[in-house]
C-alpha cells in the first residue's frame, strides 16, 4: 500500500494525533513568517515568546496525550500512520515530552544570548525544526522515516552550532560535527540498505517478522544491524562515535551545547530504543548478538567519558565528556536486553527512558549555567569559577543542584533515574554493566564537585567584578531546570511508571 | 466519633512542634523557645491524661500509622510504626509528659533566669528528647521502639553536652553516647535476631512476638526459626541481646559508668533524661515485652541478680560523694537496680511502681539540686554548703520530702515500691534461691541509701554555712519552686495508688489500684496483663514467716528498720553544727569508693587492650582500602590524561579511528557470529 493510498479522512486523524509534531513546525515557519514581515525590525523578544508558547503548548498536548493514554494498551494501541511509516505510542511522547521540554527552556535561555544578535529568527527557527525532527525520530517506524528525520534533525544541529559565524571555535565545531555527521551518515544509510538487502523490507515490524527467514543472509544482516547501530552511536555521542561531541559543544553556542547533549542525545537513544526493541530483537540468535556490542561499548563509552572528564580544566568540556558518560548509562537500556525475557527488557529499558528524562533537566540545566556564565564573560576554567557563589546564589545553588543530581548523589532525580537503570540490569542478569556504572559513578562524583566547591568554597580572584547584569530569560530557565530536578525525586514515580509502562508495550 | 485515641499521634507531634520552632525561630521568640515548650508539653500531658482516663472507662488500643517496608517472597516482613495504648504505656505517657512540663517550667528559671547563651538550641533538644521519648512509649513493634531508643539516646548526647565550650561537657556526652551505644549494639542484633525467629516485632497481638514465643514453649514452633536451638536456649540467647540496650540505657552494672559524667548536662536535662524518663525506657522496655521475658527462667534470673548487684554496688558508692548531682546519680543508677530486681523477680507491677513513684521523687530531688546549685552560684560541693534550710524553706522541704522517699521512710512514696520490690523478691525466692542473693544485696543496699541520702541532706541544708556563699544564697522565684511544690506533694502521696501491705494487714480490699490497673481490670490488651505474666512466669509464692500477713509485716519493717539505722547514723554524724570528714573511718575501702571501684579505670584498661586489634584494623584501612581507593584515583587521572590525548582536534584523524573501530567490530562479531 503506498502512501498516497489513504483516506482524505485519515489525514485529519493522522494530523490529530501527530499535534505535537504539527504544532512545533507550524511555530517554526511561524517564526520565519514573522521574521519575513518585518525583518528590520529587532524582534528578538516576540520571536523568543512564539518559539516558547510553540514549544510549551507542544509540552501541553504531548503530556494530555501521555495521560489520556493515546497510542497505550489500554485505549487502543499503538496509532499507525502512514501505511506503518510512522507509529504514535507511549514511547514517542514520552520522548516528544523531553524534546519540547529541554527546547523550552533553551528557548528561554536563548533571549539573553541573543539579544545584540543580527538575525536571532534563524537561531529560533532552526531549533524548532530540529526539534520537529526529533519528535519525528520518535515516533519513526520504517528505517526510511528514521533515516531522513534523523537527517533532518542533524542539519539544523551543524548549523546551530556554528552559529557564531564570527568566533573561529563555533565554525571549526560546526564543521568538524559536520564532517564527523556524513562519514556517520553513509555508514548508517549503507547499513540500512544491507538490512533492506537481507529482510526486503523497512518497516520495522516487517523486518523483525522476516529475520527468522534470512538463513544464509544472516551474515549480510549483522553487517548491517552492526552499520545501523553505528549511525544512532553518532547521534548519542558514544564511543567510538563520539569524537566530534567534546569539540562541538565546547565550541558551539552554550544554550546549543545544552540542547545537542541533552535533547539530541535522548532523540538517538529514542530512535534506537525503537529500531533495536521492535526490529532486531529476532536477530539477537540470529545474526548478530547485538546486546553484547551494546554492552561493551556501553562500558567504553562510561569509562572513557569519566575518565576524560576528571582531567579537564575547562568546565563546558568537563560537562562535554560527562555528557558522554550518560550516553555509556543510558546504553545500558540496549545492551541489558535478552532475547525472549520481555518483562526484564522492558524494566531496564524504561529505566534508561527514564535516565534520559531526567538527564534532559540536570544536563541543560547544568549547560545553561555554563551559558549564564559565559554572557558574563567570567572565564571558562574550573579557577575562572571561583567565588561565584557569593556573587551568584541562586544560580550557584542550582548549579551545585545539577552537580551532584549528575552524580547521583541521594538527594536529587538523578539518584533514583540511576538507581532504577542499575537495579534493573541486575535483575537482567548484566550485573557487570551495574558495577562499571556504579564505580564511573562514584569518579564521576570527583569532578562534579570540582565545580561546586570552586563556586562555593574558593576565594574569587578578582575577574567577577564585572558581574553586576542580571541575565532574566537565562536565571529562569536555571531555576525551572533546577526547581525540576529537585521535584523530580519525590515525583520519579510516575515518570518511571510511565517510561516502563511505554517500553513494555513495545516489547509485548 | 472522636476518642482520645485519635489524638495519640498528637502527643508525639507537639513537642515535635516545639522542637521545630524553638529551633528555626526560637531565637526571635520571647524566653527563646521556653513558651512553645511549656505550652507543647502542657497539651501532651492533657491528652494523655485523656487517653489515662480513655483507657480507665475500659478501652485499649492498637493502631498501625504507616508501614513503611513490605517485605516480598519468603520473608514477608513488615516494618511498621504504630501505637499500644495499654495501661502500662497510657501511664508511662502521663509521667513522661508531666514531669517534661514542670521540666520546662523549671528551666526558665534554671536557664533563662540564669542568662545561659543558645537557649533556643536548648529547648530544641528539649523538645525533640521529649518527643522520642513518647515516641518510645508508644511504639507498638521492638523496631520503632528500638529507632526512638536511638533518638533519645542522640538527644541525651546532644543535651549532655549543650556547654559544648567548656571541656568537660562534650567529653561526657561522646562517653554516654559510645557507653550506650556499647549496649545498643546487642539490641540492634536482637531486633534482627527477632525478626528472623518469629518474622514480627509486634508487642500485641495473637501474632506477636511474645504470644509466638510462648506457643513455641508449649510445644507450637511452626513458623518460627529458631536456628537449630531448644526454643528456651534460643530465646535466653535473644532476650539477652535485647537486654544489652536496657543495660547501657538504665545505666546497669556494667555499663553504668557513662550515668555520673552526664552530670556534666544542664540539671534540668538530669532530672528529666538521666533521671526520671530516658533512664527509665531500659526498664519500660523490660515491662514491655514482659511476656517475654518470662519464659525463659535464665534470663529472669541475670535481670533480678544484675539488678540486685546494682542496687547495692551503686549505693555505696554514693555515700562518699562531695558534689550534689554525683551522690544524685549513684541514688539513680542504684534505684533503677532495684526496679531491675523488682522484674527479675516476677514483681511487674512492683517494678512499674517503683518506676512511677522514683520518676517522681527523684526529678524532685534533681531540681531541688538544681534549686541549690542556682542559689550557690553553680558550686555543686556540698562541704562548701550548709544552714540553707532557714534560707531557701520551699527548697528545703521540698527535698527533704523527696530525700524520705528515696530513703523509703513511712509513708512517703518510696517505702511503698522498694518494700513491694523486696517482698515480690523474698516470696518468690522459695521457688529460685538465686533470688535470695538478690534480695539480701537489696537489703542491704536499703540502709546505705538511707544514709547518704541524709548525709546529703545535713550536709546542705543543717549546720552552719561553711562559705560566703551559703550564708548569702540568692533567691529562687515561682518557676523553680512551682515545679518543686507539686513534685514534692506526689513524692509525699503517689504511695496510695497502691497500698498492698495495708489491704494484706487490714483486709480493705481494692485499694492496690495499681494493681488493678496493670491487669487489665478497666481496660486493657489480651496477653499483656500482669496476670497473665504471673501465670505463665517462673516463679511461685512461699511465705517464709507462715502467713502472708506476717511476711508483708516482717518484710516492711525489716527494710524500715534498716532505713533508720542509715538514716540515724547519718544524723550522728553530719546532724551537726560544723559536720567534718568521716571518710577515714572507712579505711581501705575509701579510696575504692572515691575511685568507683576503679570501674573507669577497667574500661580504659580494656580500651586499650583491644587497641592491638583496631591498630590492625587502622593499618589494614589505611593500608589496603585507602591505598586501593587512592590507586584507582591515580589510575583514574593517568588514563583519563590518556584518554584526553586521544582527541587531537584533527578531524582527519578522529575519521580514521572512527572507521578503524567500527572495522574491528565488525571483524570482531563477523568471527563471534560465524558469518565468514
Amino acid at each position: 500500500m503506498s502512501l498516497l493510498q489513504i483516506e482524505p479522512t485519515n489525514w485529519i486523524y493522522a494530523m490529530w494525533s501527530l499535534q505535537p509534531v504539527v504544532i512545533l513546525a507550524v511555530t517554526a515557519l511561524l517564526v520565519l513568517g514573522i521574521d519575513s514581515l518585518s525583518p528590520d525590525s529587532r524582534s528578538n523578544r516576540l520571536l523568543a515568546g512564539t518559539a516558547t508558547a510553540g514549544t510549551l503548548v507542544a509540552l501541553g498536548v504531548t503530556v494530555w496525550y501521555l495521560a489520556a493514554g493515546t497510542g497505550a494498551a489500554g485505549s487502543g494501541g499503538p496509532i499507525s500512520l502512514f501505511s506503518d511509516a510512522i507509529v504514535v505510542d507511549g514511547m514517542g511522547l514520552f520522548f516528544i515530552a523531553i524534546f519540547t521540554s529541554v527546547a523550552a527552556l533553551v528557548v528561554v535561555a536563548s533571549v539573553d544570548y541573543l539579544e545584540d544578535d543580527d538575525n536571532p529568527a534563524a537561531f529560533y527557527s532552526l531549533l524548532l525544526f530540529a526539534t520537529t525532527a526529533m519528535s519525528l525520530m520518535a515516533v519513526s517506524n520504517s528505517l526510511a522515516t528514521v533515516f531522513i528525520s534523523l537527517e533532518m534533525a542533524s542539519l539544523p544541529s551543524y548549523a546551530l552550532v556554528a552559529y557564531l559565524k564570527t568566533n573561529r571555535g563555533s565554525v571549526e565545531a560546526g564543521l568538524k560535527y559536520f564532517l564527523i555527521g556524513a562519514v556517520s551518515a553513509a555508514v548508517f544509510a549503507f547499513g540500512i540498505s544491507l538490512v533492506y538487502a537481507a529482510t526486503g523490507s523497512l518497516l520495522l515490524p516487517e523486518v523483525a517478522a522476516a529475520i527468522g527467514d534470512v538463513t544464509d543472509l544472516a551474515g549480510i544482516l549483522g553487517v548491517g544491524i552492526l552499520m545501523v547501530a553505528g549511525g544512532f552511536l553518532f547521534k548519542t555521542a558514544s564511543v567510538p562515535f563520539h569524537f566530534w561531541a567534546p569539540e562541538a559543544y565546547e565550541g558551539a553556542p552554550a544554550p546549543v551545547s545544552a540542547f545537542l547533549s541533552s535533547a539530541s542525545k535522548a532523540a538517538g537513544f529514542a530512535v534506537a530504543f525503537r529500531v533495536f526493541a521492535v526490529a532486531f530483537t529476532p536477530a539477537l540468535d540470529v545474526a548478530i548478538n547485538w546486546g553484547l556490542l551494546f554492552g561493551i561499548l556501553a562500558v567504553v563509552t562510561m569509562i572513557l567519558g569519566n575518565f576524560a572528564a576528571a582531567t579537564q580544566t575547562n568546565v563546558k568540556r568537563m560537562l562535554a565528556y560527562s555528557s558522554i558518560g550518560h550516553a555509556g548509562y543510558a546504553l545500558i537500556g540496549l545492551a541489558a536486553i535478552t532475547a525472549g525475557a520481555s518483562a526484564a527488557n522492558a524494566t531496564v529499558m524504561g529505566a534508561a527512558m527514564a535516565h534520559l528524562f531526567v538527564y534532559g533537566f540536570m544536563n541543560t540545566g547544568a549547560f545553561l549555567f555554563i551559558a549564564m556564565v559565559e554572557y558574563w564573560g567570567v572565564g571558562r576554567t574550573f579557577e575562572d569559577y571561583a567565588g561565584l557563589g557569593r556573587k551568584a546564589p541562586m544560580a550557584s545553588i542550582a548549579m551545585a543542584v545539577f552537580m551532584f543530581s549528575l552524580a547521583g548523589l541521594p538527594v536529587f532525580g538523578g539518584f533514583f533515574s540511576k538507581y532504577f537503570l542499575f537495579l534493573g540490569a541486575i535483575n537482567a542478569g548484566f550485573w557487570w554493566l551495574a558495577a562499571v556504572g556504579a564505580v564511573t559513578s562514584a569518579l564521576s562524583l570527583y569532578y562534579y564537585s570540582r565545580v561546586v566547591k570552586a563556586l562555593w568554597f574558593e576565594e574569587p580572584n578578582g575577574n567577577l567584578d564585572a558581574l553586576d547584569s542580571k541575565p532574566t530569560g537565562l536565571y529562569a530557565a536555571v531555576i525551572a531546570a533546577g526547581v525540576i530536578t529537585i521535584l523530580l525525586l519525590p515525583g520519579f514515580g510516575p515518570v518511571i511508571e510511565t517510561a516502563e509502562a511505554a517500553a513494555a508495550a513495545i516489547f509485548a | 466519633m472522636v476518642t482520645a485515641f485519635d489524638y495519640v499521634p498528637a502527643i508525639v507531634l507537639l513537642p515535635f512542634v516545639s522542637f521545630v520552632v524553638a529551633l528555626f525561630l526560637g531565637k526571635y521568640l520571647p524566653k527563646k523557645g521556653a513558651y512553645g515548650g511549656i505550652a507543647a508539653t502542657a497539651g501532651s500531658l492533657l491528652l494523655s491524661i485523656w487517653v489515662l482516663l480513655a483507657v480507665r472507662s475500659g478501652s485499649a488500643h492498637q493502631e498501625t500509622y504507616w508501614t513503611w517496608a513490605e517485605g516480598v517472597g519468603a520473608q514477608p516482613f513488615t516494618l511498621e510504626f504504630g501505637a499500644l495504648i495499654d495501661p502500662l504505656s497510657a501511664l508511662m505517657l502521663v509521667i513522661v509528659t508531666l514531669i517534661a512540663t514542670l521540666v520546662h517550667v523549671f528551666s526558665l528559671g534554671y536557664m533563662n533566669d540564669e542568662g545561659e547563651r543558645d537557649l533556643p538550641r536548648y529547648y530544641a533538644g528539649l523538645g525533640l528528647f521529649t518527643a522520642s521519648m513518647l515516641g518510645f512509649v508508644i511504639a507498638d513493634n521492638l523496631l520503632m521502639a528500638f529507632m526512638f531508643f536511638e533518638l533519645v539516646g542522640l538527644c541525651s548526647f546532644l543535651l549532655i553536652g549543650f556547654h559544648f565550650r567548656q571541656e568537660g561537657p562534650p567529653s561526657a556526652a561522646k562517653k554516654a553516647f559510645l557507653v550506650t551505644r556499647f549496649g545498643d549494639y546487642f539490641f540492634l542484633v536482637g531486633v534482627v535476631a527477632v525478626f528472623a525467629t518469629f518474622g514480627t516485632a509486634a508487642f500485641s497481638g495473637a501474632e506477636s512476638f511474645p504470644a509466638l514465643a510462648e506457643s513455641a514453649i508449649n510445644g507450637t514452633t511452626e513458623g518460627i526459626n529458631t536456628f537449630g536451638f531448644e526454643p528456651t536456649t534460643w530465646f535466653t540467647i535473644v532476650g539477652l541481646l535485647v537486654l544489652g540496650g536496657v543495660i547501657g540505657k538504665s545505666a546497669q552494672f556494667p555499663l553504668h559508668t557513662w550515668l555520673p559524667d552526664a552530670m556534666e548536662g544542664p540539671t534540668p536535662v538530669s532530672a528529666l533524661i538521666h533521671a526520671a524518663t530516658m533512664v527509665a525506657a531500659g526498664v519500660y522496655l523490660v515491662a514491655r515485652m514482659y511476656g517475654f521475658y518470662v519464659l525463659t527462667p535464665t534470663t529472669m534470673g541475670i535481670i533480678a541478680l544484675v539488678g540486685g548487684f546494682t542496687a547495692l554496688f551503686a549505693a555505696t558508692m554514693g555515700i562518699v560523694k562531695e558534689e550534689l548531682k554525683q551522690v544524685l546519680a549513684y541514688s539513680t543508677i542504684s534505684q533503677y537496680g532495684y526496679m531491675m530486681l523488682a522484674l527479675g523477680s516476677g514483681g511487674y507491677v512492683a517494678a512499674v511502681f517503683h518506676l512511677t513513684t522514683h520518676a517522681f521523687f527523684k526529678a524532685l530531688l534533681f531540681l531541688g539540686a538544681g534549686s541549690v546549685i542556682i542559689a550557690m552560684h553553680h558550686n555543686e560541693n556540698m562541704w562548701d554548703m550548709g544552714g540553707l534550710k532557714n534560707k531557701m524553706p520551699v527548697t528545703y522541704w521540698t527535698f527533704l520530702a523527696g530525700s524520705l522517699a528515696l530513703a523509703g521512710i513511712f509513708p512517703f512514696a518510696g517505702f511503698w515500691s522498694k518494700d513491694e520490690i523486696l517482698y515480690e523478691a523474698l516470696i518468690h525466692a522459695g521457688s529460685e534461691p538465686l533470688l535470695f542473693a538478690g534480695y539480701a544485696m537489696g537489703l542491704l543496699a536499703v540502709p546505705v541509701t538511707a544514709f547518704y541520702t541524709f548525709r546529703m541532706v545535713f550536709l546542705t541544708f543543717h549546720g552552719n554555712a561553711r562559705s560566703e556563699i551559703a550564708r548569702n544564697p540568692e533567691p529562687v522565684r515561682w518557676n523553680v519552686k512551682g515545679p518543686l511544690s507539686v513534685l514534692g506533694v506526689l513524692a509525699a502521696v503517689t504511695g496510695v495508688i497502691n497500698m498492698v501491705p495495708v489491704q494484706k494487714v487490714l483486709g480493705l480490699e481494692g485499694i492496690d489500684y495499681l494493681h488493678r490497673w496493670l491487669d487489665n481490670e478497666w481496660g486493657g490488651i489480651e496477653g499483656l496483663s500482669s496476670h497473665h505474666y504471673a501465670e505463665i512466669g517462673p516463679y511461685s509464692s512461699t511465705y517464709p514467716f507462715g502467713t502472708e500477713v506476717a511476711t508483708v509485716l516482717a518484710g516492711a519493717a525489716i527494710s524500715l528498720a534498716l532505713a533508720l539505722v542509715g538514716l540515724g547514723l547519718a544524723w550522728k554524724l553530719y546532724n551537726v553544727a560544723e559536720p567534718v570528714e568521716h571518710t577515714a573511718k572507712l579505711g581501705g575501702a575509701k579510696e575504692l569508693l572515691y575511685n568507683n571501684y576503679y570501674q573507669d579505670e577497667f574500661q580504659v584498661w580494656l580500651a586499650n587492650r583491644t587497641r592491638g586489634v583496631s591498630g590492625n584494623a587502622d593499618t589494614f584501612d589505611q593500608g589496603v582500602v585507602d591505598g586501593v581507593v587512592n590507586g584507582v584515583s591515580s589510575v583514574s587521572l593517568v588514563s583519563g590524561d590518556r584518554i584526553k590525548r586521544i582527541q587531537t582536534g584533527v578531524v582527519g584523524n578522529y575519521a580514521l579511528l572512527l572507521t578503524l573501530s567500527l572495522t574491528a567490530l565488525l571483524v570482531a562479531f563477523a568471527i563471534l557470529g560465524g558469518w565468514f
